[in-house]
């Protein structure tokens, strides 16, 4: 293909920063849980007090968990409040009509065939955006406050316990509240193989570098635009 | 009987000595986990405070927490305890019967107003105007409103009457319902475990004695001073769990050895009771202390939450066996399977596209 005709800095440092942090709290966060919820290692063998297999996990996950937590505050105030036209909320308005207009409608399409073209975008493409909105906004949300709530129980009439143990009646009981969490979680590796999936597959098809681009910051428009057509 | 006995009067009657009067005050006063400083108060309304009558409902239920009352584990205070509250109606418990005992019913009612505590034991069915249940000729649902509405404070006993329990587990056919879910108008104790463990009962009843208001509650309206942690929390074997060590089967040397029974399908990391820490029968062991996990049975909705020997829930409405991580390894393959499917079509028509290209070169 062409010459990089253009060079666009779309990713600033601190949103790829967030993105790593995230990913790798995530990852930590799904092998500690697990373990947590199902034991799969081997006992060790000896006398119990010299191991902290099971307390070295939780304490893991909550040391990750704390991390993500601060993680995603800041990216919500980068999203409000930073100068960073591709990583701001500005754009996503899925609560107004026009939102679920045409360009939504064409990317749907794209991905489903029913266009020959691809749109292309230098930030999120309306589907991605509104996949980041479910999957990593609302459900790490949704993992952090009922993480907290359960975190709550560790201590009662802590600070985790007064502000977020209200949760544990909402869900019925403690032992639901674990089941939800947990079954929640598994939007996660859900999200990374399309995550990753889409990303592979408009690097290939646009060669924009969006793969790089989260390590660089940088995207790039080739001169001769590859066409499916 | 004299109804307006203190309890001093009736530990003397009963030729219980003053040293051992205090024992029980300090006792009750531990186990409660009031301040020290408290202990007079204690004292003061056990030797002054009359005697407050307590009407005993049977709804939906199977009596076990009568049966675990009346084993209050240290038999001299059992014995006091059930005199002490004046139980002046309790159907299981009372030698009268049929009308004679509905009648003593209504004076109670009537005599203490708005001074006499209503126990629950068991809930009531609410569905077809409460048919399912009926206690002396009329629907247990209609008497348990009757006699809330003059009560100074309900005490919700049990699984059932806290909860729910097995009568209102999904499907719930006859549509039981906890009776926090009935009486919405008074003061409401739940005291939940199947059944709950008798120092718990009595020490719920002399905190109301000794206060005259219930004792501190939590979210679920569960007393904090026995509801307040989990079994897990205070459990013996809780440095097996730390440890990692976890029993896989019943038939393992682990088993033997005492290890964590979490992958047994314990319940007790997410049950609230003081089991772990009392104990039952005058504190002998309880369900972990004898090699079984926790029933879970003092958790809200613990017969929906099962199967009892996993930790993980099946998911019902997938079929039987089914859980979250089937569900979730599934869409997690279906996710892959599908990006693979889309990458395949992506490049057939890439592919496609170049040949037609070339034809319109060439």
């Amino acid at each position: 293909m062409g010459r990089i005709i253009e060079e666009i800095y779309v990713w600033k440092l601190p949103v790829r920063m967030y993105h790593w942090i995230n990913a790798l709290c995530i990852t930590v966060l799904l092998v500690s849980g697990f373990y947590i919820a199902s034991p799969y290692l081997n006992p060790p063998l000896g006398e119990a007090v010299w191991f902290k297999q099971m307390s070295g996990f939780r304490f893991l996950h909550f040391a990750a968990a704390f991390v993500f937590i601060a993680n995603y505050l800041f990216r919500m105030y980068w999203a409000l409040f930073g100068h960073d036209t591709y990583a701001r909320f500005a754009g996503f308005r899925p609560w107004s009509m026009k939102w679920w207009g045409k360009p939504f409608r064409e990317q749907m399409a794209s991905y489903l065939f029913l266009r020959r073209d691809e749109p292309n975008y230098v930030g999120h493409n309306p589907v991605a955006a509104l996949a980041y909105f479910v999957f990593v906004f609302c459900g790490s949300l949704f993992m952090i406050v009922t993480g907290l709530a359960m975190y709550g129980e560790n201590n009662p009439g802590g600070f985790a316990d007064t502000w977020f143990g209200w949760l544990i009646p909402l869900f019925g009981s403690s032992y639901n509240l674990h089941i939800i969490h947990h079954s929640v979680a598994w939007i996660f590796p859900f999200y990374v193989i399309l995550h990753l999936y889409a990303v592979f597959r408009h690097d290939v098809v646009e060669r924009s570098s969006v793969t790089s681009s989260i390590v660089t910051g940088y995207k790039h428009r080739v001169e001769e635009e590859p066409s499916l057509d | 009987m004299d109804k307006q006995q203190t309890y001093a009067e009736i530990f003397k009657a009963r030729g219980v000595n003053r040293r051992d009067f205090l024992k029980f005050c300090g006792l009750t006063s531990v186990s409660l986990g009031l301040a020290p400083s408290l202990l007079p108060k204690v004292i003061h309304a056990m030797e002054t405070s009359p005697r407050t009558p307590v009407i005993w409902l049977h709804g939906l239920e199977c009596t076990c927490c009568t049966e675990s009352f009346i084993r209050s584990s240290h038999p001299v205070m059992a014995d006091i305890i059930l005199n002490m509250i004046s139980l002046d109606y309790n159907d299981t418990l009372n030698a009268a019967a049929g009308h004679q005992l509905e009648e003593v019913r209504r004076k109670i009612m009537k005599d203490y107003k708005g001074k006499y505590i209503l126990a629950c034991e068991g809930n009531a069915p609410v569905k077809d105007d409460g048919v399912y249940c009926l206690v002396a000729g009329d629907s247990y649902l209609n008497v348990l409103k009757e006699t809330a509405a003059d009560a100074a404070a309900v005490v919700a006993w049990g699984a059932c009457a806290s909860f729910g329990c097995v009568q209102n587990a999904d499907p719930n056919p006859t549509g039981a319902a906890p009776v926090s879910e009935i009486i919405t108008d008074k003061p409401l104790v739940n005291v939940p475990g199947c059944p709950p463990i008798a120092e718990v009962m009595t020490g719920v009843i002399t905190h109301y004695h000794t206060f005259g208001t219930l004792p501190e509650l939590d979210r679920m309206k569960r007393p904090r001073a026995f509801y307040g942690t989990r079994i897990h929390d205070k459990c013996y074997r809780r440095a097996f769990y730390d440890a990692g060590m976890f029993v896989r089967d019943f038939d393992e040397e682990s088993t033997r050895k005492g290890w964590c029974l979490y992958k047994m399908g314990c319940k007790g990391p997410t049950t609230y009771n003081a089991c772990s820490k009392t104990e039952w029968n005058d504190g002998v062991s309880f369900p972990i202390g004898s090699g079984h996990p926790c029933f879970g049975c003092a958790a809200p909705g613990y017969w929906d939450d099962g199967p009892f020997y996993t930790r993980l829930a099946d998911v019902s409405f997938l079929g039987t066996d089914t859980n979250a991580d089937k569900i979730g390894a599934v869409a997690v393959g279906a996710a892959a399977a599908g990006a693979a499917a889309h990458a395949v079509v992506t490049a057939v028509r890439k592919k496609k596209a170049g040949n037609e290209n070339d034809q319109l070169e060439g």
